[in-house]
């Protein structure tokens, strides 16, 4: 699998652009838009974590929302049952998601393609079963009572304050994983990627670099879980179905694999035609996939590959 | 002594590849493994890279038995191979795919922070082997966009990035102009005053050139080793296999 073409000074220019318009619908938008907007973040921070998986390491995880269910479990679950505090409880949750993937990693990174797509969505529907059917922990009712983290005194419970604090996290988790992007371990997966025979002949220990990668990436995942929860006071199973691994990969593909900003883009777009189409008309789905067919046939490195020829085009006639 | 290979036998079900196939080779060696097509040869080169085990027999590196280590150990040992066909990370550079190379002899390729692009010791060695391998001019062309020849030589720098101290090379020059053998023989010849080397070659002018000794294997048999010049004086080998290539 290939991913977009590298170009780092074009991924910050378009993360800076997202996040000013994030802070102008913040300031201008009403109560219902705060509330998309934080939604839109908290799917941005998750098709980020798929995109690094899948965009560095060729790895596609089609049970990904489990990180998001193990997030917003284990934040739930910690602030209810031992009263954390809910920020305390985020952390722990990124520490939870991060131990249990890379476990999970350093066991089925030895499958690829088709293999590692099937076991990921077993494991994912193994954990939404057993979500479902596990009375203590709400059973498909799921749980309620989670709150927001109180923050050098600003009650996060504003939505206003509430979407800032998740633009930091989204910032932080951008800074983290561009960085991660061009450090040895992001170079190396860029390499297993095209060439994962090469990697361990050179005496690179592949088992280890994916086992790493799924970790952050399920650490990243586990963190939007929480913040999810946060958002909504409430958590239930329906996180952690397969459908919403889908949607991110489908994000992903909209935005361009391997692009980093291009995920929160494709994030952005596919929730608000979810969102705002789905109220206008009854076939919006229609609607979306039949553009996620043209993207797919017309646009192989998705609306990132779009801006990038855009560049490109004005670069040349400058 | 850098590796001894003792007794070496494989089969696949019912056909015997290889049969108690023994080699020694001292530090500094360049050898040559030849023999027709069928003989076993690829499969002592997987034998010894580690991506297949043998049956019976042993191999020794350094003194170190290293039967049971995977294919990434033994390269962290010193064992460095470069493929029959080109095996490159083609998405890259030529100065990337050195550097992710090197990010393994240099034991960072799982580090998180710092950018691969920073680090002067990686960029350093890369350079200086880029120049080694005489692709200083190429290090920002993509690996894809080389000619096939330079490839093969790129196949040859990824293997000496990790320091090897045995380097093995299966069919250097396969699918290459005259002119691209000529300028990869000259490479292999100054790399060989630095590194051990095992050429896998069916080119017999190529393995005349380069290598001080010459095992001639056929059938999974090892039915002959020895100098250039007695290689090319065994009645035996001329009979069984360069009687054959003519």
């Amino acid at each position: 699998m290939n991913a977009v073409q590298y170009d780092k000074k074009l991924r910050l220019q378009l993360f800076i652009m997202l996040c000013c318009s994030a802070i102008f619908v913040n300031i201008f938008g009403d109560y219902f838009t705060r509330f998309l907007l934080s939604e839109i973040i908290i799917l941005s921070l998750f098709a980020m974590s798929l995109d690094f998986l899948a965009g560095r390491g060729g790895m596609i995880s089609l049970g990904h929302a489990m990180f998001l269910g193990i997030g917003a479990y284990s934040t739930t679950i910690l602030f209810i049952n031992f009263n954390i505090d809910p920020f305390l409880c985020s952390l722990l949750s990124v520490v939870i998601g991060l131990i249990i993937g890379y476990l999970i990693g350093f066991i089925i990174v030895k499958t690829d393609g088709i293999f590692f797509i099937m076991i990921t969505l077993a494991l994912g529907e193994m954990f939404h079963s057993w979500a479902f059917t596990n009375d203590s922990v709400g059973g498909s009712d799921g749980i309620s009572g989670i709150e927001r983290p109180i923050l050098i005194g600003m009650d996060l419970n504003d939505p206003t304050f509430f979407a800032y604090y998740l633009l930091i996290w989204l910032i932080l988790v951008y800074a983290f994983l561009a960085a991660v992007t061009d450090s040895p371990l992001g170079r190396n997966l860029d390499a297993i990627r095209q060439n994962s025979g090469r990697v361990l002949s050179l005496g690179g220990t592949v088992k280890l670099y994916k086992s790493a990668s799924f970790g952050i990436s399920a650490a990243i995942a586990s963190l939007a879980g929480s913040l999810y929860a946060q958002l909504n006071g409430f958590v239930s199973p329906e996180i952690s179905h397969w459908t919403l691994s889908g949607e991110g990969l489908i994000m992903i593909i909209v935005g361009g694999i391997g692009s980093l900003s291009g995920a929160i883009l494709g994030a952005a777009i596919v929730h608000i035609i979810q969102h705002e189409f789905s109220k206008l008309v009854d076939w919006w789905m229609l609607l979306m996939g039949g553009g996620f067919i043209l993207i797919v046939l017309f646009l192989k490195e998705g609306l990132w590959g779009l801006i990038l020829k855009f560049k490109n085009y004005v670069m040349e006639n400058k | 002594m850098i590796i001894f290979l003792d007794n070496i036998s494989k089969s696949f079900g019912a056909n015997k590849v290889l049969k108690d196939v023994s080699i020694k080779i001292k530090k500094r060696e360049c050898i040559g493994i030849i023999g027709p097509n069928g003989a076993g040869k690829s499969t002592l080169f997987k034998i010894i890279s580690g991506s297949l085990l043998q049956d019976r027999g042993f191999i020794i590196f350094n003194d170190s038995n290293i039967d049971k280590l995977s294919i990434d150990k033994r390269s962290r040992l010193g064992i460095s191979q470069s493929y029959q066909s080109n095996s490159l990370f083609n998405e890259m550079t030529v100065k990337e795919n050195l550097m992710i190379a090197c990010s393994q002899s240099f034991k960072v390729g799982w580090q998180l922070f710092k950018s691969l692009d920073k680090r002067k010791n990686i960029i350093n060695k890369s350079c200086a082997i880029a120049k080694e391998i005489g692709l200083t001019e190429y290090l920002n062309s993509k690996s894809e966009n080389l000619s096939y020849g330079l490839q093969r030589q790129l196949e040859v720098g990824l293997a000496i990035a990790n320091n090897p101290s045995l380097l093995f090379l299966d069919e250097p020059t396969a699918g290459m102009s005259n002119q691209e053998t000529r300028s990869i023989v000259a490479m292999i010849k100054k790399l060989s005053s630095d590194y051990t080397i095992i050429i896998v070659e069916h080119d017999m002018d190529v393995i005349y050139s380069l290598a001080k000794k010459i095992y001639v294997l056929d059938s999974g048999n090892l039915i002959f080793q020895g100098t250039p010049k007695e290689v090319k004086q065994s009645k035996l080998v001329q009979d069984r296999y360069i009687g054959i290539k003519k």
